[in-house]
């Protein structure tokens, strides 16, 4: 029977998440630290078999130094509770591919030499530096068929290529494994690892850095010289630094660089369960360019697996800050559904683009109800003929129907009106692939000025409408421009020969949002011609078809909630479904290890399909973890059950 | 060996053989009457203490290093070498220029003779060259001691006859780099290629004509942390204390031109080892050998980011106390040496051990 498991907790901002790890009858909250020093409940502490005496109960990771062989297991002071790291050459696998797959091959080879004294799901292999990405694919599947459901990656601390190659090969282990991060890591680093899925992390340079008389602090570090003036610090081994003795010293900035860890991961985790773990990492792109050119180079290589795993849901307040914000994952991913799943509703004569507000969703702004009222004024109730699209960093644009979606609603950003080139030219984009999907006889009509204006100059030669501007030297705001725009519409709908019509806002805010959530289909099949709707817009909007309804919209989250009957409208989709090994669900969660299959595009936070064993749709729920997520972990709840079809 | 490990070691050889790269037929031409160098230094000779003139002939070089297996990871002494082997008048040249460094001394001298190979490698020395230079030792009665460098594949009976009936009744050690009393680190992590038992053999012919061996003790070849260096040393050093060694050379690893060392230690995956290592090493050869063995250590490049160092403030001292315990074989020199960088010291053997982050 084995005592050693990883269970993963509900939860996930990018793909932190939180769990337990289970050592006979220790169980560790992670993510958590790992040191060579004695353990208490923060820290595992970790050593060498036969190099290290074991003081204390407490469960441990030992590294198996390379060449031993262990026949007896108790007799070299390994206890049934701890976990074994398998050994490694140190460097070798720097010398290339081959020398890298030798590595895991040697561990395999250890692996069947310990099966029969170790179970597997104590071993932890080590990832070599260098290796080709088909053999480590192979040989982590060969791992994790034989049980094990660890591994350890090596960081040298630099944030170079060394670490870079590190963090981009966490994404190819399977997700139900703990994933340990050792080496020299420095504090400002350890929020990134928690983002980037790293459970366990070595906190062994807080040693280093007090051999060395050097305090850590989150950003840097500070040298300690006796006699020399320092930096306040309110931590209880601080308060005694002037009058120690050097050896003294030496354990006190131990003690205080250890507490500096133990705070940062738990800011860290903090941070993920409020959804802010995003910005966290963000923030520490200011401790040195290294941090910053890190996170550059992994939002761009590494984009699809942080995605994967982040919420298609958040926090109520989202900072976006920097440039290092505009390829976020929950940014990025709005501007291409926009780009991919949005399409604006037919016959639209007129596409009004305004500038974004602080205050969101921006109907509720006062600049914005101010144009609502213009807009009202001067088309009447000709008004469902106008298309209005918000400009905005870095989401590039908002169509007003999607203004109550996430990040929509709740991104924060500091206005000045000076855009840089890079946003500027995001939104550029986005606007020339936005107009594409609209008549060529559409007019649009700017009205914005300064770097929104800025955004429509660049996009222009690249558009095919015809564009007026009404607000190129004022502010949009103000009472000129306004005039300028009820003129320019009122004289737009007597040319357009536009009519009245009876308003569409309901069923264009429910269309959008299905095609936004469910992709390209689903808000035709959601909302028919013959849906009949109802509801305000800014609280809660049916939708019925026939005697069925079919979903709701909720303007809290601007998401849809399906019923059972509007899951089934959009089945043959055949997107967002979790297929069940069983014919119904029973009580209110569905758990990962009964799921035969999840569609890969579900993200954390998703209204999906549940589909039984026979493909027939039994229920419909909130996903709590990604598609992948689903099919690979054993444990966990996968989706929380909204409705479900009794009986059976 | 089996067959995982003879991949590895495979790998590492074909490094080995990258890292040496067109090095050997690039190396510098130099005069092949000159040797690669020579030098004097006070020396423990048996009880007392004397002058030993250390002389490297300018050979080929080692014929492992010369041919395909790509020399041992941490060694290019054949650099130092000519290009074309030196005629038997060249090779006795060098030898006499060296000598003159012995004029005007006064016994007890020692000479060691070294060839960046082997001496006893006929190819490399051809031996009449040999028993030349042999002979003209002999002749020199201030000569107490004779130290001569090869692998054990030319150690044999014939040779060591021709050695012990020319010498004489000196004292004659056969310099054998055993590097580690595990085949596992020699052939792997150095790329030596011969195994324990050849070490052995050699050392056994040599007592059949009371020849002792003196054997090079590697601290820190690659692919090893810092604490399993320092631990294979010691066992090193306990094995061949126990196999009968009459001198053990601690050898602390230097980065070599044109080295796998080097080139992993330009990528910040290899440290040399630490001073501390080495000291740890010396009280614990001096623990075990104590009265029966010599023990000496000579570490090049010192103190220097290519050699044996500590974190630069305390690494003459360390230097100091090594060159003393060499010739005194008193280890209490080593009991004043403090320094703060003792911790982090601790802290690379334990850590860089568990989490195989090298520490550099």
């Amino acid at each position: 029977m084995s005592l050693t498991e990883f269970r993963i907790g509900r939860g996930h901002d990018g793909p932190a998440r939180i769990g337990e790890y289970i050592m006979g009858t220790e169980v560790y909250n992670t993510p958590i630290l790992t040191a060579p020093i004695l353990s208490d409940s923060q820290v595992i502490t970790y050593g060498t078999i036969g190099r290290v005496k074991i003081h204390s109960s407490n469960p441990h990771f030992l590294a198996l130094p390379f060449e031993t062989h262990i026949d007896n297991p108790e007799k070299l002071g390994i206890r049934k509770t701890d976990s074994i790291l398998l050994p490694c050459l140190p460097s070798f696998s720097s010398l290339g591919y081959t020398a890298g797959a030798l590595m895991l091959n040697h561990q395999m080879g250890v692996l069947d030499d310990l099966q029969s004294s170790i179970e597997s799901n104590r071993i932890i292999i080590r990832i070599p530096e260098e290796i080709e990405l088909n053999v480590f694919s192979s040989s982590l599947s060969d791992f994790h068929s034989r049980g094990v459901r660890a591994a350890a990656l090596t960081f040298d601390g630099l944030l170079s290529d060394l670490d870079y190659n590190s963090f981009l090969q966490r994404r190819y282990l399977p997700m139900s494994w703990l994933v340990l991060a050792l080496g020299r890591i420095a504090p400002g680093t350890v929020p990134l690892l928690y983002y980037m899925g790293f459970d366990v992390i070595d906190i062994g340079h807080a040693q280093e850095a007090a051999a060395k008389h050097q305090r850590l602090w989150h950003n840097g570090t500070e040298s300690i010289q006796s006699g020399q003036p320092h930096r306040y610090c309110p931590c209880s081994s601080c308060q005694n630094l002037d009058r120690l003795e050097s050896t003294q010293v030496v354990d006190a900035l131990l003690d205080h660089n250890v507490n500096v860890y133990a705070s940062i991961l738990s800011e860290a985790q903090n941070a993920m369960v409020s959804g802010r773990l995003r910005w966290l990492v963000e923030s520490t792109t200011h401790y040195s360019p290294a941090h910053a050119s890190i996170l550059r180079r992994i939002d761009r290589e590494a984009y699809s697996f942080i995605e994967e795993f982040t919420p298609t849901t958040g926090a109520s307040n989202v900072p976006l800050i920097g440039p290092e914000s505009y390829n976020a994952p929950a940014v990025r991913r709005f501007r291409e559904y926009i780009a991919h799943r949005y399409r604006p509703p037919a016959h639209k004569k007129i596409a009004l683009l305004l500038p974004c507000s602080a205050r969101k969703p921006y109907s509720d702004s006062k600049s914005h109800r101010r144009f609502l009222e213009t807009i009202e004024t001067s088309l009447g109730n000709a008004t469902s003929q106008i298309a209005q699209i918000i400009l905005t960093s870095p989401l590039g644009l908002v169509p007003r129907e999607l203004e109550r979606m996430f990040p929509a609603a709740s991104y924060d950003i500091p206005v000045t009106g000076d855009w840089d080139s890079e946003e500027t030219n995001l939104a550029a984009d986005a606007l020339v692939s936005h107009m594409s999907k609209f008549d060529s006889n559409t007019v649009i009509v700017a009205h914005v000025s300064g770097g929104y204006l800025s955004i429509v100059q660049a996009a222009e030669n690249r558009i095919s409408q015809s564009i007026i501007y009404t607000s190129m030297e004022t502010s949009p705001t103000s009472w000129e421009s306004r005039e300028d725009l009820q003129e320019t519409l009122g004289d737009l709908k007597d040319i357009l020969a536009i009519k009245g019509s009876k308003p569409q806002e309901l069923e264009e805010i429910v269309r959008a949002t299905a095609d936004f959530q469910f992709g390209p289909g689903a808000g035709d099949a959601l909302v028919p011609e013959d849906a009949r709707l109802g509801g305000k817009p800014y609280r809660q909007i049916l939708c019925r078809v026939g005697k069925e309804q079919v979903c709701s919209y909720v303007a809290d989250t601007g998401l849809l909630s399906l019923t059972l009957d509007g899951a089934r409208r959009l089945a043959p989709l055949n997107r967002y479904w979790v297929h069940l090994d069983a014919p119904s669900v029973k009580g209110g969660s569905i758990f990962a290890v009964g799921v035969r299959e999840a569609d890969a595009t579900i993200r954390p936070g998703d209204e999906v399909i549940v589909l039984n064993n026979k493909g027939e749709v039994t229920a419909v729920g909130r996903s709590e973890m990604s598609g992948r997520e689903m099919c690979e972990l054993d444990r966990g709840r996968a989706v929380s059950v909204r409705h479900k079809l009794e009986g059976d | 060996m089996d067959l995982a490990y003879e991949q590895i070691r495979n790998e590492v050889k074909q490094a080995s053989i990258r890292a040496r790269g067109e090095s050997i037929p690039r190396r510098r031409s130099k005069s092949p009457t000159k040797p690669s160098a020579a030098w004097t230094a006070p020396s423990r000779i048996g009880s007392t203490k004397g002058t030993a003139l250390s002389i490297v002939l300018s050979s080929i070089g080692c014929a492992h290093a010369r041919g395909d297996e790509g020399g041992c990871t941490m060694c290019s002494y054949l650099l130092d070498g000519v290009n074309r082997n030196p005629t038997a008048e060249e090779f006795f040249l060098q030898f006499q220029t060296a000598m003159s460094q012995l004029e005007k001394l006064d016994s007890p001298l020692s000479v060691k003779i070294y060839t960046s190979g082997s001496f006893l490698d006929s190819d490399e020395i051809p031996q009449e060259t040999r028993n030349r230079i042999l002979r003209a030792i002999s002749v020199d009665d201030r000569i107490k001691e004779v130290v001569l460098e090869s692998r054990p594949e030319y150690v044999t009976d014939t040779v060591l006859a021709d050695v012990r009936r020319i010498l004489g009744d000196r004292v004659v050690e056969l310099g054998i780099g055993l590097e580690s009393s595990s085949d596992f680190v020699r052939s792997i992590c150095i790329n030596k290629n011969f195994n324990l038992d050849s070490f052995r053999e050699s050392l056994l012919v040599g007592k059949k004509h009371n020849i002792g061996t003196r054997a090079y003790v590697l601290l820190k070849p690659p692919f090893m942390t810092e604490r399993s260096a320092l631990l294979d040393a010691q066992k090193t050093v306990t094995d061949a204390v126990s196999l009968g060694v009459t001198t053990i050379s601690l050898n602390p690893v230097n980065v070599q031109r044109n080295t796998l060392v080097e080139s992993l230690w330009e990528k910040g995956k290899y440290r040399p080892p630490w001073l501390w290592s080495v000291v740890e090493v010396l009280r614990h050869a001096s623990f075990t050998g104590a009265s029966t063995v010599n023990i000496v250590c000579d570490p090049v490049a010192a103190g220097k980011s290519r050699g044996t160092h500590n974190c630069g403030k305390c690494d003459s001292s360390f230097i100091d106390a090594i060159r003393t315990f060499s010739l005194n074989q008193d280890v209490r020199v080593f009991d004043s040496l403090k320094c703060d960088c003792w911790d982090l010291w601790k802290h690379v053997l334990e850590h860089e051990d568990a989490s195989l982050q090298v520490h550099n």
